[in-house]
């Protein structure tokens, strides 16, 4: 028997995968130029409608204008104006107590669709009409509305013949009101694509773990906290970022047609002030620092949402 | 070969059509030139019509196209236009101001200015500074100002004369209780908006600025914190504050609200304009012409040099865009606007006070209201509500709201105002 001293080959090697080789697959290199060609009229589009018109925002908002004549460089003027302007901290400030109402943004209309999902007595009735509101044009919206909230219209004269008289008050009229009544308008015209998108999100959720949670003597709000929100996190996630940017970019048809801003100050938010001061009072390079502001305030409230989207999104399944 | 001869007739396609457009150069020699004119038809949609018709019955070589947009949404519509330099070819402004504002956008007219003037009464708030000396940039051909309606029939329920309305502040005052004993608003009023700077503002500073002033007021140099622009600010605030204007005028606007409310007789008084919407011929046929009255605002100092004087202005004012390829035939068409036929149809259609010295008198109107207009127009003085620039009549606006609902005090209100002067980009120009 000869004992062999010539290198044993390792085991371990052979089970290891084998080196990558750097000649790529033939069709690989194909799919790679297929895959962006069609993404290419998106990325286009995208620069073309979204990157130049802000970039060309944040360059205007550098440079001084009169009037409609030229411009010239400002540097930091515009953004610096901001903070001893009155007008644009009242319109942050409305725009926080707008935001302040979030919560009712988010969870009636998740509370409605699970009332509609659960089949409650009218459902498919209601299920149309609260879509209703949402198919109405904004504007539309905003002049309806300042017919059915006038002193003498038909809100007040519903208050009164039930018997609640003191709440039949001027509801454009006071500082408050005004920013409450056009919030609940909005409210009233959005809910209907909240209740939409949550039913969208329930049809995912299995109908048997509902079921055993019923089963298992689970009332309404015990189901809705620990089965149907947990489940139904990312579209919650989807509906807050799109609540959290919509109230400061959706309301303005509805400032325009109901309250242009007023009475004073009261419904000043900063989208209205964009194009009040862009357009009436033609500060271009002003109008566009104030919706660049806009746009960070906006980004700065929505970046904790799309974060935790974006983590959902890309956790690997266990 | 194939390829090669496609790409010729290309060639030869795109060259064919850019001659068509592009190179034809300023209005196309064949067929008609199309004119695109931004308006808020004042007059009415068949004044709009007849100037239409007429217009292209005599320049069979220029049609025109319409884009009508309601007054108080108009500047939304045109300041988009002026900002990309595109759009209409020919555009309307109201005289003053308004007009300077967006003085870039329009063509100076040079000397076909005073061909156009030689025939009109007034002519200078189309030009810099009120002096037709200087640039001019546009044609009127109506004129325009500000007087009090009333109604007859609602003086008469409250015990008050209405062949004598009240003629000072204090009878003005003493007539509103009395209106308000009678269960009406005294004076209809919408507070959103610029109509106050138009409308209301020009009435009180009257008493208050000399034509000087009113010209510092255009240039930017008199302060809001002067004493007298002070005092114009808190007789303004007594109208709401007094309670004589109905109770939900900070959050509504003058029109078509506020008229509305005086159109419906709900009122007994409407601060507006004696030409284009909410004038005479409007609220007599809402009213009937033989209740319909027409005053001077109430006079505060009736010893002022303004005191008893018109606020007149030349109506809108159409200019020709600098961005414009057919500059010719807007020129063509302003400079028709301006001219005899043109007031005719104004006088006919519009019922407006005609700016054309040589309209047919026989066609003037012979309601009650327009005559007495007539009266009053004869002694006109500068306008101050065109003098504001957008942020004044904004603040104007606002600040008024605000003091009716007791959130602001007369004193803030006018460092507001001196802020918003500031801030105007167009004033600054000025200095």
């Amino acid at each position: 028997m000869t004992i062999s001293t010539a290198p044993v080959s390792d085991p371990v090697a052979t089970d290891a995968p084998p080196a990558p080789t750097r000649r790529r697959r033939p069709g690989h290199a194909r799919e790679w130029w297929l895959g962006a060609v069609l993404v290419l009229p998106a990325v286009v589009l995208a620069v073309l409608f979204k990157l130049v018109p802000l970039v060309r925002g944040v360059v205007t908002s550098f440079e001084s204008s009169s009037g409609f004549g030229g411009s010239e460089f400002a540097g930091a003027d515009n953004y610096t104006r901001m903070f001893d302007d009155p007008m644009v901290l009242t319109s942050f400030r409305n725009a926080l107590l707008v935001v302040a109402t979030l919560p009712v943004w988010i969870v009636l209309p998740l509370i409605l669709a699970l009332l509609i999902h659960q089949r409650s007595p009218g459902w498919k009735f209601f299920r149309a009409v609260y879509f209703v509101p949402y198919t109405i044009a904004p504007i539309v919206v905003g002049i309806m509305f300042r017919q059915i909230l006038a002193p003498d219209g038909p809100l007040n004269a519903l208050l009164r013949f039930v018997g609640l008289q003191p709440l039949a008050i001027e509801w454009l009229n006071g500082r408050y009101s005004a920013l409450f009544s056009l919030v609940a308008v909005a409210l009233w015209s959005f809910f209907g694509l909240g209740v939409m998108t949550y039913l969208a999100g329930l049809a995912t959720i299995p109908e048997e773990t509902l079921e055993a949670a019923y089963l298992d003597g689970a009332g309404f709000f015990r189901r809705l906290w620990s089965v149907v929100v947990p489940m139904l996190r990312p579209t919650v996630a989807y509906w807050s970022v799109l609540c959290a940017s919509g109230v400061l970019i959706w309301l303005f048809p509805l400032i325009y047609a109901l309250t242009q801003g007023g009475p004073g100050d009261a419904t000043m938010l900063p989208e209205y002030l964009v194009f009040l001061t862009t357009f009436q009072f033609l500060d271009r390079g002003y109008g566009s620092a104030i919706g660049i502001a806009l746009f960070v305030f906006v980004a700065v409230l929505s970046i904790f949402s799309v974060r935790h989207m974006f983590t959902e999104g890309t956790r690997k399944p266990r | 070969m194939f390829r090669r001869r496609l790409a010729g007739a290309l060639a030869a396609g795109m060259a064919a059509a850019a001659l068509l457009t592009g190179c034809g150069g300023d209005d196309a020699a064949d067929g008609p030139v199309t004119l695109k004119v931004l308006t808020w038809e004042p007059g009415g949609a068949e004044y709009w019509k007849q100037v239409k018709t007429s217009f292209e019955g005599s320049h069979p070589d220029i049609k025109l196209e319409m884009q009508s947009v309601p007054f108080d949404k108009y500047p939304e519509v045109q300041g988009p236009y002026i900002t990309s330099q595109s759009g209409p070819d020919v555009m309307a402004n109201n005289a003053g101001l308004e007009l300077f504002d967006r003085r870039g956008a329009y063509v100076p007219l040079g000397d076909k200015a005073a061909e156009i003037n030689k025939d009109l009464v007034t002519y200078s708030g189309a030009c810099e500074g009120f002096d037709t000396s200087k640039t001019c940039y546009g044609v009127p051909f109506s004129y325009q100002g500000n007087v009090l309606y009333y109604n007859k029939a609602v003086l008469t329920a409250a015990g008050l004369n209405p062949e004598q309305p009240p003629a000072t502040w204090d009878e003005f005052g003493a007539a509103c209780e009395a209106v308000k004993k009678a269960g009406k608003t005294c004076l209809a009023l919408g507070l959103s908006g610029t109509f106050p700077a138009y409308w209301d503002f020009p009435e009180i500073a009257r008493n208050y600025l000399t034509e000087d002033d009113i010209r510092a007021l255009l240039a930017g140099k008199l302060s809001w914190k002067d004493p007298k622009m002070v005092s114009v600010l808190g007789k303004l605030a007594e109208i709401t504050t007094k309670g004589w204007a109905n109770k939900n005028a900070p959050s509504i606007t003058m029109l078509p609200d506020g008229a509305d409310i005086f159109q419906r007789g709900d009122a007994a008084f409407a601060g507006t304009i004696i030409s284009d919407a909410v004038n005479w011929e409007a609220f007599g046929k809402a009213l009937g012409d033989d209740k319909l009255g027409v005053t001077r605002w109430p006079a505060i100092d009736p010893a002022a040099p303004l005191a008893g004087k018109f606020s007149g202005i030349e109506g809108a004012v159409y200019g020709v865009t600098q961005w414009s390829e057919k500059k010719q035939a807007g020129l063509e068409f302003i400079s028709w606007l301006a001219g005899k036929e043109n007031g005719e149809l104004w006088v006919k259609y519009g019922k407006g006070q005609p700016l054309n010295k040589t309209v047919d008198k026989a066609l003037l109107p012979s309601s009650p209201a327009f005559l007495k207009i007539q009266e009053l127009v004869a002694q006109p003085t500068l306008h101050a509500g065109v003098m504001l620039s957008g942020p004044e009549a904004d603040a104007l606006a606002r600040g008024w709201q605000q003091v009716t609902l007791g959130q602001l005090t007369v004193d803030r209100w006018a460092d507001q105002m001196q802020q918003a002067l500031e801030r105007s980009p167009t004033k600054k120009q000025g200095k």
